[in-house]
């Protein structure tokens, strides 16, 4: 198929500084939990959406020297020349596939907790910092600027040398440049300080001398906060992101935009429950419409006549991504291609940056089970091997996210024949009533995605309104059975608090309902006053909330730990989640564990003191306690059937995917589907092949005679 | 009682197509087949016909190459009990296809034949009917329900604007089978195995006579221009809607 001649502007080269970049699509920083200490798995990610058609590729976050070590968070570093050997792998793949690597050179000042090298940062002033517990900076003195900075030419010369084409001075999300044009952490009275000329003057001179020293050889990139959204304190577009950009245009190669500071970072990495696409349009515009240079930004663009749209429009010059470039490495070749609907479109759940949040874990995707396992298990996003055993055909049971990902990848895999078969009526198991919340209706995409792949491949069919029981299964003709059949909310209150049930608590009761009672099967919700019980910890409790407080009811929700939904932090979803709970009147309590449901309300105990009970009136109770396995048929098969008469139909793969195997995130659904299906050619299929970890070997004996 | 079902394979372009050098046709190498879409109703109708009646056959008939037997082992997999090809390369134009199937068809002297009310490439509706007529046959087209008696049936035929005709006709008869006049069973992958398993019975056609008609040029029609694209948001694209229709009805 020929590319859509709507989209040709996309495909433009355009030139930044010394070096011609050759498209408009460009992969923004951003993390992945691998840095310089996992090489390979850095290289071979980034080196993916190379091969995906991106003219560009960057580092995360690039530490420039040990003062500015984010640990527990894992960010890149070129502290020296091992760091240079390491992230060179990266730019010389880049390269392999014709496009520029970046690095987002680095410094946190008091962001950076130092949990790893111990030093201590330095900053404008000594405040302490609004995203880290218990760090502070010291105050630099000129001495200190000056030696900063030296980190700075330092460290763009080391990139330099490792192959990168460019080069930020990366302030964005209050990094340390940032802090010092911001009224909020500058609290100087010298020239460093007070006038938007002082507080620029740190970052202009870092951008002059990084210039210096390797502008010849390299673009020089500058990523900046247009707007912190915190009034006087913060930047303002106006005030201070403008002007700064008239003054140091000049220098400048090409202009990375954002928004938001970094304790709520989430107004820039937009979840999808509270904004679309293209957020930060407007102030990527205001600076375009001052610049001379090329003008880069995200807006968790997947949609590519929104990109032609902001191009033409003349509010960016490249449309930059990052998640949907992890959902689809392959974004821009499919648009050159013409296989719109092969794209796998970001939802914005931002399940891969909570990863990063937490500290430590590599990246994983919702949309994409490859993501984070180019490396360390060998996926391809695009590419399947043939099966040495697609001389067989399989029936997957359940067509939920674990099961249609799956047959999807059976099918591709070549399976001779692939039979999805589903209870309902149409595919997509929970996901079809979970974008029925409010905010979540991209994350449909899940089931979307994969309707259209399954109905291309020839070898794939999907069978719906068939609920197969025990024989139905056994007598299928299948040699290969996959269960998928999923989970379900606990109807009787068992929860992880108490590991018991609730006295009282059974959603047979018109008062007591589940989530999927509600969502699914439309199971009315009595009277005015709820109150939900959740210690899931997750979106749901909130999301139900939401969704009962907008009908007008009058809601509690109360939960056993001392925040609600805390994963929403790592999401960066928990500010507006509260903000729009707060505008609902829902009333959050916290540290209560329910000692008893009965008509017309619930008794609960202070989680620290078991005697201190509060009986709350309540119309009606949803249980959000814990999810279990809908595993009745995988038990019937293998316990009561068992899985010798299975062998002797002919079944010689036995397995479960997904929730019920034992419930978890959707994406931990998608990819156990997907590793079934990339494995099952394998020794023993149910048990995942070892994944190659990045880590020193020593030869411990020689260590010891050494 | 038995039921004869004639089925076709039909061809699906895919996403690029080339033509043949004579421009009559597109390159089979750009082709997918499926069964016909109507064909998988009018399987399922006659299957539920012989399971009201707890006895029957039903026979799946069907003009085409070796290759689309695929088609046909479908039907079996759902249940049919036998598979008749009449084997030809061509590609034949319905009257032709008539005249292929009517021998056989006369010959296993059904009770009913189903045809599909038109197939998804040819898009003619003209099989069924020729057919009807070269046998003999009283027809009705575009059926949605079907009620059998004593030596006649009681027919729901489909209409313009909704309008359903319910028609008695005598059997055997011709029926063309509208799609959603049921739901379609799914076949086990065991049924499928099994019906890989099953004999074809493969026959030469008798006279197929001459063409109804000949193919001068088959050809994608050029782009015109007459389409303005309507941008923006959806109210921006209510007032141009708005604007246009008001320009154009003055």
């Amino acid at each position: 198929m020929a590319r859509d001649p709507k989209y040709d502007v996309l495909f433009e080269p355009i030139q930044l500084g010394p070096k011609t970049m050759k498209n408009r699509f460009y992969q923004i920083p951003h993390c992945n939990g691998f840095g310089s200490e996992k090489p390979m798995s850095q290289a071979y990610f980034r080196a993916m959406k190379a091969e995906g058609g991106y003219g560009a590729c960057c580092t995360e976050y690039c530490s420039i020297h040990p003062e500015s070590d984010d640990t527990h968070r894992v960010s890149a570093r070129l502290w020296d020349d091992d760091d240079i050997k390491n992230l060179g792998l990266m730019c010389d793949m880049l390269h392999e596939h014709g496009a520029l690597a970046a690095a987002e050179l680095w410094y946190g000042g008091p962001h950076a907790p130092c949990m790893e090298s111990r030093a201590v940062p330095r900053g404008p002033s000594q405040i302490p910092s609004d995203f880290e517990h218990l760090t502070y900076a010291k105050e630099m003195d000129k001495d200190d600027i000056r030696e900063v900075q030296g980190f700075y030419v330092e460290a763009a010369k080391r990139a330099r040398e490792a192959g990168f084409d460019i080069v930020y001075v990366y302030g964005s999300h209050s990094y340390l440049p940032q802090q010092f044009l911001t009224p909020y952490y500058n609290k100087r009275t010298d020239e460093y300080g007070g006038s938007l000329e002082n507080r620029a003057r740190f970052w202009r001179e870092t951008i002059e001398q990084v210039k210096d020293a390797v502008g010849d050889d390299c673009a020089i990139a500058v990523r900046m906060s247009t707007d912190m959204f915190m009034g006087e304190a913060g930047t303002q577009l106006e005030r201070d992101c403008l002007p700064f950009v008239e003054l140091v245009d000049d220098i400048v190669d090409v202009w990375d935009i954002n928004v938001s500071g970094i304790s709520e970072w989430g107004e820039d990495a937009t979840p999808s429950r509270f904004y679309p696409s293209g957020r930060l349009l407007p102030w990527q515009k205001a600076v375009k419409d001052v610049s001379k240079k090329p003008v880069l930004g995200v807006g968790r663009f997947t949609n590519p006549d929104l990109m032609v749209e902001a191009i033409n429009g003349g509010s960016l010059d490249i449309i930059a991504t990052c998640r949907p470039s992890i959902s689809d490495p392959f974004l821009p070749l499919k648009i050159d291609e013409g296989r719109l609907d092969d794209i796998r479109e970001c939802i914005g759940c931002n399940i891969c940056i909570s990863r990063w949040e937490i500290g430590g874990p590599p990246l994983i995707c919702t949309q994409n089970a490859t993501a984070g396992e180019e490396y360390r298990r060998g996926w391809h996003p695009e590419k399947f091997d043939p099966a040495t055993n697609a001389d067989n055909d399989v029936l997957v049971v359940g067509a939920g996210p674990a099961g249609m990902e799956c047959a999807m990848v059976l099918g591709k895999r070549g399976m001779r024949r692939v039979h999805l078969v589903e209870a309902a009526d149409d595919m997509g198991g929970i996901m079809r009533w979970i974008p029925e919340l409010p905010g979540l209706g991209e994350w449909a995409r899940v089931v979307n995605y994969r309707k259209i792949q399954i109905d291309k491949l020839k070898n794939v069919e999907f069978i719906p309104n068939t609920e197969l029981d025990a024989n139905g299964v056994k007598d299928y003709g299948a040699e290969i059975v996959v269960i998928a059949t999923g989970g379900y909310w606990a109807t009787d209150g068992l929860n992880g608090a108490t590991h018991d049930t609730i006295p009282g608590a059974d959603a047979s009761k018109p008062n007591m309902l589940t989530p999927e009672q509600i969502m699914r099967d439309g199971k009315e919700v009595p009277g005015n006053r709820v109150v939900i019980v959740d210690n899931d910890g997750y979106y749901m409790g909130v999301s139900l909330a939401e969704k009962l407080a907008m009908e007008g009811k009058q809601v509690t929700i109360m939960t056993h730990l001392g925040h609600i939904a805390p994963y929403m932090d790592f999401t960066l979803e928990s500010p507006n989640m509260h903000r729009r709970l707060h505008q609902l009147k829902v009333e959050i309590v916290t540290h209560q564990v329910p000692t008893q449901i009965a008509n017309g309300g619930l008794t609960s105990a202070y989680a620290f003191a078991e005697e201190h009970l509060t009986e709350w009136e309540a119309d009606a109770v949803v249980l959000v306690t814990q999810r279990r396995s809908n595993e009745a048929l995988y038990r019937e098969l293998k316990d009561k059937v068992g899985i010798d008469t299975l062998r002797g139909e002919g079944i010689t793969g036995f397995y479960r995917i997904g929730d019920c195997e034992a419930p978890r995130l959707t994406a931990d659904c998608v990819f156990s589907g997907h590793r079934l299906a990339r494995e099952i050619d394998s020794d023993n299929p149910e048990v995942p092949l070892p994944f190659k970890r990045e880590r020193a070997v020593i030869e411990h004996e020689a260590v010891l005679t050494a | 009682m038995k039921v004869v079902v004639c089925v076709k394979q039909i061809a699906q372009l895919g996403d690029e197509i080339e033509f043949t050098d004579d421009e009559r046709d597109v390159d089979p190498d750009y082709l997918d087949y499926a069964l016909n879409e109507w064909d998988t109703y009018a399987t399922e109708e006659a299957l539920r016909l012989r399971e009201s009646a707890g006895e029957g056959e039903v026979v799946v008939v069907s003009v085409g190459s070796e290759d689309s037997e695929e088609a046909m082992r479908r039907c079996l997999a759902m249940g049919a009990d036998r598979g008749i090809r009449i084997d030809t390369e061509e590609r034949l134009d319905p009257v032709r296809v008539a005249r292929a199937l009517a021998e056989v068809v006369r010959a296993e002297s059904p009770d009913l034949v189903f045809t599909g009310v038109q197939s998804a490439d040819s898009v003619q509706a003209a099989t069924g009917t020729a057919l009807a007529e070269l046998l003999d046959l009283p027809r009705v087209a575009v059926v949605t329900k079907i009620e059998l008696g004593d030596g006649k049936a009681t027919v729901n035929r489909e209409l313009e604007g909704g309008l359903v005709d319910v028609i008695e006709v005598d059997t055997p008869a011709l029926l063309t089978i509208q799609t959603g006049i049921n739901e379609p069973r799914y076949a086990t992958l065991r049924a499928i195995k099994q019906a890989e398993e099953k004999e074809i019975d493969v026959r030469q056609p008798g006279d197929l006579g001459e063409p109804a008609y000949g193919v001068r040029k088959m050809f994608v029609p050029p782009k015109g221009e007459g389409a303005e694209m309507l941008d923006g948001s959806a109210s921006d694209v209510a007032q141009r809607i708005k604007e246009i229709v008001e320009e154009r009805t003055g």
